[in-house]
């Protein structure tokens, strides 16, 4: 049986391999991994499914990133294979699910968050306990940071997705619902909306205010976070698996974490987002049952608690018992972004286009001083309607997927 | 010529003719077909010109378009540098062999390679900068690949640090083959250095200047890719977006493989239109290396 | 752009005239030297940042880019030889280089054979059709070649990729290869024809022995081709494992791009057996890619 996937979190692959080395002895049946390269992650399994090549098991990101698979009839759904209460309690979130149909076993937990050095907010004279939770105390707070000689925020904008993050965390703000978001992405709500248009004019702010690290758009997404460990900056966007190593350049007390500071007035705003990497099995395996199997046994206590243990990555799986975390940001992070009033992850909605053309791209010409919000919405607008002409065969799908998450 | 029975030279010819059929013949009829459907992984719906209206409507096609025009500019720069350096190279001043090794040094390294060390020399904080502010040249320290008016220019100052070498050593190589007797007798009648070049060295590189320029046009339109994707991968905003680089996010990233398809057929087809014009000049360069 | 004997070979001879005539302008020689001066900096300036970059301190970094190294480091090759997996890459560029190199001499060299020495229909539109396919970008075939790979289970191995990079050179190696045979002498084949040789054995034993100079450029402009080849490689290759040092150093670079000194180190680590190759056989890539000069 073949298994797909990248393991971008460190450790992963050891973890992997001691699973399949126990299933093996336990049932005999052997499981062959491949290390997949992350940017091929999504169209190599496409493009095997295609050609009747598909692995057994595949590593799938959330949302669009496999639900495109689901529709092109690639993934296969897990409801008639895994028992109810594991699908639920695997924490695939509300975004693999079409139809009625659940077609990932959430993995490792995402979430999604900003990160702030404790000590610099102290120097500023800010409450290191109490960061900013509205934008007028986010902006002061800046104003301070700066002025006692630090970068507010940092980032690296050069590759892309950090215009994708900061979208994430921002356009859920004016949303109620994860539906609502993919209205945007399908035409039927108007990029063109002020209020949807309001994250990038708020970036916009920022740059000019002299808020973000002059060079965030000549350095890329993950150097400009180790700006952040590098203690040159106060504050950065950032995931879960990255903010141990944050601790242990920094200091385990000096990192803090909070939710984007809220200006919108959507249901959403101001709560936390989660998301898992999650496994799926290919419609066209001829093991299903072993599959799934493994899949289940990946889910055993003993595994998931391994994957802490050995790994440090927090599981998704929501049986997990989290009063094992000792250090009190990671417990936080468990607690409030994993198991809190959270949201998903927006991002994971929109079409690869609007991904790199719109998202990308307007943060970017934002910072070169080439857009306004404004412009920025404009764009957007321009780059869904491009992506409806190309694909109109999936649009009726997305439609369909919106109300559902609307439910 | 040798004789052989009818079938022999067939034989011989067959497996370089199937291996040119698999990564050639094939895919180029391949894209005609692909280039009229819709393809969801391996085919899909045919939906006629569709694909090439979306393209020729796309902003973004035209901003690629537009990119790689303005790469042309190099090539009157890449050919003048090329020149200069190649007549400079051919009288023979001190040390010429080893200038020759040194110039011609960046176009024997990778493009990944000279793109990762440039965009940490031009990045805002970098070491050009801080040459000009050193010198006294502050106000031209700007974000050479992160701003989106210059993006595009760095790139195009790379392109050429590179690839001004090669020129310089293809007419190194043809004006040796000169006989020097012209240019001499054109010294000894008093033409100064400048009228030497032009009047006498210039036309007689005539046939390997038109091909240099053919052969440079079609790099700045079809072999431009590694250079942006290492550099800038088309941004910051699509500042620095080339054909190849929207063909490839079409195919490998945005799944329509029938899209990407239909940039092919257009970029096949202009190739193939400049491919006419170069086959006339190399059998000319030919004829002038045989007289 | 024929590639046997290039004028270069015949450089050294005839060098005396010209120098005689600078000395009689000794401002024209100043000039001269200032261009070529000038223009040799500028061609070294990244090689110098690239050296002392490697060797300094992120610290001594961002205090200057510029200055020589002090204090010394090699910590930083210590990081980029862990953040990198260079020995790999270096490994699967190899392998597919010497694999797209043979694989395409050996189909080419018979048919140039027949193209050469034999009468037959179509040879001439075949030799046409070759010269033609040479300036074709590959990204023009790159989506039916990844398409089809994925159907044959090709995609992500080794002789996918080579049998792609073969294809792809193939058109140099037989139009190069033409050209050469044709210029050996009839009389060496008429001799061994006399003496009952057939085609094959005068293909590989007089043709292909007297070709080595021909064989050394393509292995060199082929062999460097495939090496520095990166679109190719990004899209048939996606796997960690097979990355080439292309791609490697593409995502390398990319993840270092803002700790600059292992960044540099990794960069030198990349080049450094390519510059010593080209100091040493420096005289056959500048006859070679000369004589590749269509391939842009």
């Amino acid at each position: 049986m073949s298994w797909w996937g990248e393991q971008e979190a460190p450790g992963l692959e050891n973890w992997l391999k001691g699973s399949i080395a126990l299933f093996e002895k336990e049932t005999g049946h052997k499981v062959i991994p491949t290390l997949q390269d992350t940017t091929v992650v999504v169209s190599e399994f496409q493009t095997a499914s295609a050609a009747n090549n598909a692995p057994d098991i595949q590593y799938l990101w959330n949302g669009i990133y496999h639900m495109e698979s689901v529709w092109l009839g690639y993934v296969e759904p897990l409801n008639d294979w895994i028992p109810e209460e594991l699908l639920k309690a695997s924490n695939a979130t509300s975004l693999s699910i079409f139809g009625g149909k659940q077609y990932r076993l959430g993995w490792y937990a995402v979430p999604y968050m900003w990160a702030y050095n404790k000590e610099m907010f102290d120097r500023a004279g800010l409450n290191a306990d109490q960061p900013p939770k509205t934008w007028d105390e986010f902006l002061n707070a800046c104003d301070r940071l700066k002025a006692s000689g630090v970068i507010p925020v940092v980032g690296g904008l050069k590759d892309g997705p950090w215009g994708e993050w900061f979208l994430g965390h921002s356009l859920t703000q004016n949303l109620d619902s994860a539906g609502e978001a993919i209205d945007l992405f399908i035409g039927a709500r108007d990029w063109r909306d002020p209020l949807h248009w309001e994250p990038w004019a708020r970036l916009e702010a920022l740059w000019k205010a002299g808020y973000l690290n002059d060079d965030l758009n000549s350095i890329d997404l993950y150097p400009g976070i180790d700006l952040f460990g590098a203690g040159k900056g106060a504050i950065t966007i950032i995931v879960g698996p990255l903010v141990p190593k944050m601790q242990s350049l920094l200091g385990a007390d000096k990192v803090g974490v909070m939710v984007m500071p809220v200006f919108g007035k959507g249901k959403m705003a101001g709560k936390p987002l989660a998301d898992t990497q999650g496994l799926g099995i290919s419609s066209q395996s001829k093991h299903k049952r072993i599959a799934a199997d493994f899949l289940i046994f990946l889910n055993r206590p003993e595994r998931v608690s391994a994957l802490w243990e050995q790994v440090k990555q927090l599981p998704a799986n929501a049986n997990w018992d989290g009063s094992v975390i000792t250090d009190p940001v990671i417990k936080q992070i468990w607690q409030e972004w994993m198991h809190g009033d959270n949201v998903p992850y927006v991002s994971n909605l929109m079409p690869t286009l609007f991904w790199t053309d719109a998202m990308f791209v307007n943060s970017q010409k934002i910072i070169a001083g080439e857009y306004n919000g404004e412009q920025a919405g404009q764009n957007a607008y321009e780059v869904t309607q491009k992506w409806i002409a190309q694909n109109p065969d999936m649009v009726e799908k997305y439609r369909q997927w919106a109300t559902e998450l609307k439910l | 010529m040798l004789r052989t029975s009818r079938f022999v030279p067939y034989l011989y010819l067959t497996p370089a003719a199937l291996l040119l059929a698999f990564t050639f013949g094939y895919p180029l009829i391949a894209i005609f077909d692909f280039s009229v459907r819709r393809i969801r992984g391996a085919s899909g719906p045919f939906v006629g010109l569709e694909n090439y209206r979306q393209v020729l409507n796309d902003s973004v096609f035209h901003l690629s378009v537009a990119h790689n025009a303005q790469l042309l500019l190099a090539v009157p720069i890449l050919l003048g540098i090329g020149l200069l350096l190649a007549i400079l190279l051919y009288e023979r001043p001190r040390f010429w062999p080893l200038y020759r090794t040194l110039l011609f040094l960046p176009y024997i390294l990778a493009v990944p390679l000279i793109g990762v060390v440039f965009s940490n020399m031009l990045q805002l904080n970098g070491v050009i900068n801080e040459i000009l502010r050193a010198i006294g040249l502050r106000a031209l320290a700007l974000d050479w690949l992160g701003s989106a008016g210059l993006a595009l220019w760095s790139v195009m100052g790379v392109i050429i640090w590179r690839e001004v070498g090669f020129g310089m050593t293809l007419f190194l190589a043809r004006l040796q083959s000169l006989n020097e007797e012209v240019t001499e007798a054109a010294r000894i009648d008093g033409a100064n250095w400048w009228q030497r070049a032009i009047y006498v060295t210039i036309p007689q590189l005539r046939g390997v200047i038109e091909f240099y320029i053919v052969v440079s046009i079609i790099t700045m339109l079809a072999w431009v890719f590694s250079y942006v994707y290492v550099m800038t991968r088309g941004g910051p905003g699509n500042a620095t977006i080339v054909i190849e680089m929207y063909l490839y996010n079409f195919a490998f990233r945005n799944a329509l493989p029938g899209v990407a398809s239909a940039v092919a057929v257009i970029l096949f087809l202009f190739t193939l239109a400049l491919t006419i014009p170069l086959f006339r000049l190399r059998a000319q360069a030919l004829e002038e290396d045989r007289t | 752009m024929n590639a046997a004997p290039t004028p270069l070979d015949s450089a050294q001879p005839i060098a005396t005239s010209a120098q005689k005539h600078s000395r009689s302008f000794p401002w024209e020689r100043i000039a001269r030297q200032a261009i070529l001066i000038a223009a040799s900096l500028l061609v070294l300036l990244p090689a110098y940042f690239m050296m002392v970059t490697a060797l300094k301190t992120p610290e001594a970094y961002s205090l200057s880019k510029f200055s020589l190294p002090n204090p010394l480091t090699l910590e930083n090759f210590d990081v980029a030889m862990r953040g990198g997996r260079f020995l790999l890459w270096f490994l699967n560029s190899s392998i597919l280089a010497i694999g797209a190199v043979a694989l395409s001499l050996t189909v080419s060299a018979p048919a140039a054979f027949a193209i050469a020495r034999m009468q037959f229909r179509g040879g001439h539109s075949f030799l046409a059709l070759n010269t033609a396919l040479m300036v074709l970008p590959p990204v023009v075939m790159l989506v039916p070649l990844f398409l089809f790979l994925a159907n044959v289970r090709l995609i992500s191995t080794y002789p996918g990729a080579a049998l792609v990079y073969a294809g792809l050179v193939t058109p140099f190696s037989i139009y190069l290869l033409t050209n050469f045979f044709r210029s050996i002498p009839h009389e060496l084949v008429e001799s061994a024809l006399i003496d009952g040789a057939s085609s094959l054995t005068i293909l590989l034993q007089i043709m292909t022995p007297l070709s080595a100079p021909a064989l050394v450029t393509l292995v060199i402009v082929n062999g460097l081709w495939v090496w520095n080849d990166l679109l190719i490689a990004l899209v048939l290759l996606p796997r960690d494992e097979l990355r080439t040092l292309m791609v490697g150093i593409t995502v390398f670079g990319s993840r270092y791009n803002n700790d600059v000194p292992v960044a540099m180190a990794g960069m030198l680590l990349a080049s450094v057996p390519m510059l010593i190759a080209y100091l040493l056989g420096q005289r056959y890539f500048i006859r070679g890619l000369v004589a590749g000069a269509v391939k842009g």
